[in-house]
Protein backbone atom coordinates (compact mmCIF):
# COMPACT_ATOMS: atom_id res chain seq x y z
CA UNK A 1 0.00 0.00 0.00
CA UNK A 2 1.36 3.31 -0.96
CA UNK A 3 0.56 6.49 0.79
CA UNK A 4 0.80 9.43 -1.58
CA UNK A 5 4.03 11.32 -1.36
CA UNK A 6 3.96 14.96 -0.65
CA UNK A 7 6.53 17.66 -0.20
CA UNK A 8 7.02 18.79 3.36
CA UNK A 9 9.18 21.35 4.96
CA UNK A 10 10.57 21.14 8.42
CA UNK A 11 12.43 23.76 10.37
CA UNK A 12 14.00 23.01 13.69
CA UNK A 13 16.11 24.80 16.22
CA UNK A 14 19.20 23.06 17.55
CA UNK A 15 20.73 24.08 20.84
CA UNK A 16 23.28 26.70 19.83
CA UNK A 17 25.59 26.05 22.75
CA UNK A 18 26.77 22.95 20.92
CA UNK A 19 29.78 23.37 18.68
CA UNK A 20 29.55 22.86 14.96
CA UNK A 21 30.47 19.15 14.74
CA UNK A 22 27.82 18.35 17.33
CA UNK A 23 25.22 20.37 15.44
CA UNK A 24 26.22 18.42 12.35
CA UNK A 25 25.69 15.15 14.18
CA UNK A 26 22.18 16.24 15.24
CA UNK A 27 21.50 17.17 11.63
CA UNK A 28 22.88 13.82 10.54
CA UNK A 29 20.48 12.02 12.86
CA UNK A 30 17.55 13.92 11.41
CA UNK A 31 18.67 13.13 7.88
CA UNK A 32 18.96 9.49 8.80
CA UNK A 33 15.42 9.43 10.22
CA UNK A 34 14.18 10.95 7.01
CA UNK A 35 15.99 8.73 4.55
CA UNK A 36 15.51 5.50 6.51
CA UNK A 37 11.77 5.90 6.58
CA UNK A 38 11.09 6.40 2.93
CA UNK A 39 11.78 10.09 2.60
CA UNK A 40 14.01 11.87 0.16
CA UNK A 41 15.69 15.09 1.10
CA UNK A 42 15.26 17.82 -1.47
CA UNK A 43 17.22 20.58 0.15
CA UNK A 44 18.91 21.45 3.40
CA UNK A 45 19.20 25.04 4.35
CA UNK A 46 21.24 26.00 7.37
CA UNK A 47 20.33 29.45 8.59
CA UNK A 48 22.96 29.25 11.30
CA UNK A 49 22.87 30.74 14.76
CA UNK A 50 20.13 33.25 15.30
CA UNK A 51 18.77 35.10 18.26
CA UNK A 52 15.45 33.74 19.40
CA UNK A 53 12.60 36.19 19.70
CA UNK A 54 11.91 34.78 23.13
CA UNK A 55 13.80 32.34 25.30
CA UNK A 56 13.12 28.62 24.89
CA UNK A 57 14.36 26.42 27.72
CA UNK A 58 16.25 29.45 29.06
CA UNK A 59 18.22 29.76 25.83
CA UNK A 60 18.35 32.92 23.79
CA UNK A 61 20.06 31.69 20.65
CA UNK A 62 19.48 28.73 18.42
CA UNK A 63 20.87 27.09 15.33
CA UNK A 64 18.17 26.98 12.68
CA UNK A 65 17.98 24.28 10.04
CA UNK A 66 15.37 24.06 7.32
CA UNK A 67 14.89 20.85 5.36
CA UNK A 68 12.60 20.26 2.43
CA UNK A 69 11.76 16.64 1.84
CA UNK A 70 9.42 14.38 0.06
CA UNK A 71 7.90 11.33 1.64
CA UNK A 72 4.88 9.40 2.79
CA UNK A 73 2.64 10.87 5.48
CA UNK A 74 3.62 8.15 7.91
CA UNK A 75 7.08 9.62 8.01
CA UNK A 76 5.85 12.73 9.77
CA UNK A 77 4.86 11.10 13.04
CA UNK A 78 8.22 9.36 13.19
CA UNK A 79 10.03 12.58 12.50
CA UNK A 80 8.05 14.54 15.08
CA UNK A 81 8.71 11.85 17.63
CA UNK A 82 12.43 11.92 16.98
CA UNK A 83 12.34 15.69 17.42
CA UNK A 84 10.56 15.30 20.73
CA UNK A 85 13.07 12.76 21.98
CA UNK A 86 16.13 14.69 20.95
CA UNK A 87 17.04 16.98 23.80
CA UNK A 88 19.27 19.07 21.61
CA UNK A 89 16.36 20.16 19.46
CA UNK A 90 14.58 23.04 21.08
CA UNK A 91 11.70 23.50 18.70
CA UNK A 92 10.49 22.22 15.38
CA UNK A 93 7.82 22.99 12.84
CA UNK A 94 6.83 20.70 10.01
CA UNK A 95 4.41 21.88 7.38
CA UNK A 96 2.93 20.38 4.27
CA UNK A 97 3.62 22.54 1.28
CA UNK A 98 0.22 23.35 -0.20
CA UNK A 99 -0.51 24.32 -3.74
CA UNK A 100 0.41 27.96 -3.29
CA UNK A 101 3.57 27.16 -1.41
CA UNK A 102 4.60 24.69 -4.07
CA UNK A 103 4.07 27.29 -6.76
CA UNK A 104 6.15 29.78 -4.80
CA UNK A 105 8.85 27.16 -4.28
CA UNK A 106 8.93 26.34 -7.95
CA UNK A 107 9.24 30.00 -8.87
CA UNK A 108 12.04 30.47 -6.35
CA UNK A 109 13.90 27.45 -7.66
CA UNK A 110 13.57 28.65 -11.24
CA UNK A 111 14.85 32.05 -10.24
CA UNK A 112 17.77 30.54 -8.35
CA UNK A 113 18.66 28.37 -11.32
CA UNK A 114 18.55 31.37 -13.59
CA UNK A 115 20.70 33.39 -11.22
CA UNK A 116 23.20 30.55 -10.97
CA UNK A 117 23.32 30.29 -14.71
CA UNK A 118 23.85 34.01 -15.07
CA UNK A 119 26.59 33.93 -12.44
CA UNK A 120 28.25 31.05 -14.19
CA UNK A 121 28.08 32.80 -17.52
CA UNK A 122 29.48 35.97 -15.99
CA UNK A 123 32.27 34.00 -14.39
CA UNK A 124 33.09 32.11 -17.55
CA UNK A 125 33.15 35.15 -19.81
CA UNK A 126 35.83 37.52 -18.47
CA UNK A 127 38.73 35.08 -18.05
CA UNK A 128 38.22 33.69 -21.55
CA UNK A 129 38.39 37.17 -22.97
CA UNK A 130 41.25 38.28 -20.75
CA UNK A 131 43.82 35.65 -21.59
CA UNK A 132 45.05 34.35 -24.90
CA UNK A 133 43.96 30.82 -25.57
CA UNK A 134 46.85 28.43 -24.91
CA UNK A 135 45.57 26.09 -27.57
CA UNK A 136 42.51 25.77 -29.71
CA UNK A 137 39.90 25.51 -26.95
CA UNK A 138 36.90 25.27 -29.20
CA UNK A 139 35.02 22.02 -29.13
CA UNK A 140 35.91 19.40 -31.70
CA UNK A 141 33.16 20.23 -34.16
CA UNK A 142 33.81 23.96 -34.13
CA UNK A 143 37.48 23.76 -35.15
CA UNK A 144 36.84 23.73 -38.85
CA UNK A 145 35.72 27.34 -38.91
CA UNK A 146 38.54 29.92 -38.82
CA UNK B 1 -25.25 48.69 10.93
CA UNK B 2 -23.88 49.48 14.32
CA UNK B 3 -24.72 52.88 15.57
CA UNK B 4 -23.18 54.50 18.55
CA UNK B 5 -25.95 54.25 21.11
CA UNK B 6 -24.58 56.50 23.77
CA UNK B 7 -24.40 60.14 23.05
CA UNK B 8 -21.03 61.75 22.87
CA UNK B 9 -20.32 63.76 25.97
CA UNK B 10 -20.85 67.42 25.42
CA UNK B 11 -17.60 69.18 24.96
CA UNK B 12 -17.34 72.85 25.69
CA UNK B 13 -17.03 74.86 22.57
CA UNK B 14 -17.60 71.93 20.29
CA UNK B 15 -21.23 70.92 20.06
CA UNK B 16 -21.71 67.39 18.79
CA UNK B 17 -23.92 68.34 15.92
CA UNK B 18 -21.22 70.54 14.55
CA UNK B 19 -18.58 67.90 14.61
CA UNK B 20 -17.10 68.05 11.14
CA UNK B 21 -17.64 64.61 9.66
CA UNK B 22 -16.15 65.70 6.43
CA UNK B 23 -12.67 65.52 7.88
CA UNK B 24 -12.91 61.86 8.60
CA UNK B 25 -14.39 61.06 5.22
CA UNK B 26 -11.85 62.98 3.27
CA UNK B 27 -9.09 61.40 5.27
CA UNK B 28 -10.41 57.99 4.42
CA UNK B 29 -10.66 58.97 0.80
CA UNK B 30 -7.10 60.20 0.75
CA UNK B 31 -5.62 57.23 2.51
CA UNK B 32 -7.00 54.63 0.18
CA UNK B 33 -5.00 51.59 1.14
CA UNK B 34 -4.46 48.63 -1.06
CA UNK B 35 -3.34 45.17 -0.15
CA UNK B 36 0.43 45.06 -0.42
CA UNK B 37 0.42 41.41 -1.27
CA UNK B 38 -2.08 41.92 -4.07
CA UNK B 39 0.00 44.80 -5.39
CA UNK B 40 3.06 42.60 -5.44
CA UNK B 41 1.02 39.76 -6.98
CA UNK B 42 2.08 37.59 -4.12
CA UNK B 43 0.50 34.16 -3.90
CA UNK B 44 2.23 32.71 -0.88
CA UNK B 45 3.25 34.39 2.34
CA UNK B 46 6.25 32.65 3.80
CA UNK B 47 6.69 32.29 7.55
CA UNK B 48 10.47 32.34 7.10
CA UNK B 49 10.43 35.88 5.83
CA UNK B 50 10.43 37.45 9.26
CA UNK B 51 11.50 40.90 8.10
CA UNK B 52 8.43 41.23 6.00
CA UNK B 53 6.13 39.80 8.65
CA UNK B 54 7.49 42.26 11.15
CA UNK B 55 5.78 45.08 9.34
CA UNK B 56 2.41 43.53 10.07
CA UNK B 57 3.05 43.13 13.75
CA UNK B 58 2.68 45.95 16.25
CA UNK B 59 5.51 46.91 18.54
CA UNK B 60 4.01 44.77 21.26
CA UNK B 61 4.00 41.79 18.96
CA UNK B 62 0.30 41.91 18.17
CA UNK B 63 -0.94 41.22 14.68
CA UNK B 64 -2.17 44.46 13.15
CA UNK B 65 -5.79 44.22 11.94
CA UNK B 66 -6.41 44.40 8.25
CA UNK B 67 -8.57 47.48 8.61
CA UNK B 68 -5.39 49.34 9.50
CA UNK B 69 -2.90 47.74 7.14
CA UNK B 70 -5.36 47.49 4.27
CA UNK B 71 -4.51 43.87 3.55
CA UNK B 72 -7.28 41.99 1.77
CA UNK B 73 -9.09 39.20 3.57
CA UNK B 74 -7.48 36.48 1.52
CA UNK B 75 -3.97 37.62 2.25
CA UNK B 76 -4.70 38.51 5.85
CA UNK B 77 -5.64 34.90 6.52
CA UNK B 78 -2.37 33.72 5.02
CA UNK B 79 -0.47 36.40 6.82
CA UNK B 80 -1.91 35.41 10.18
CA UNK B 81 -0.94 31.83 9.59
CA UNK B 82 2.58 32.83 8.62
CA UNK B 83 2.95 35.04 11.68
CA UNK B 84 1.78 32.30 13.99
CA UNK B 85 4.21 29.84 12.46
CA UNK B 86 7.01 32.33 12.79
CA UNK B 87 6.10 32.82 16.43
CA UNK B 88 6.30 29.13 17.08
CA UNK B 89 9.84 29.10 15.75
CA UNK B 90 10.80 32.13 17.81
CA UNK B 91 11.31 34.22 14.69
CA UNK B 92 8.72 36.66 15.97
CA UNK B 93 7.82 37.36 19.56
CA UNK B 94 4.47 36.52 21.12
CA UNK B 95 4.98 39.48 23.40
CA UNK B 96 7.75 41.94 22.79
CA UNK B 97 10.58 42.30 25.28
CA UNK B 98 9.90 45.96 25.80
CA UNK B 99 6.44 45.18 27.12
CA UNK B 100 7.60 42.38 29.38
Amino acid sequence: MDTPKRIYETTFIVNASLDDPQVESVLGRVQETLTKNGGTILSINKWGRKRLAYSINKKTTGFYVNIEFEGPGTLLSLLERSFQLDEMILRSLTITLDRKALAARKAALAQAAQAAQAAQAAQAEPPAAAREPLFDERPEGAKEQP
Amino acid sequence: MMRRMTKRPERPGAPNARRPRRDRDSLAARKKRTCRFCDAKETYIDYKDEKRLQRFVAEQGKIIPKRITGTCAKHQRQLVKAIKRARHLALLPFVSDTIR
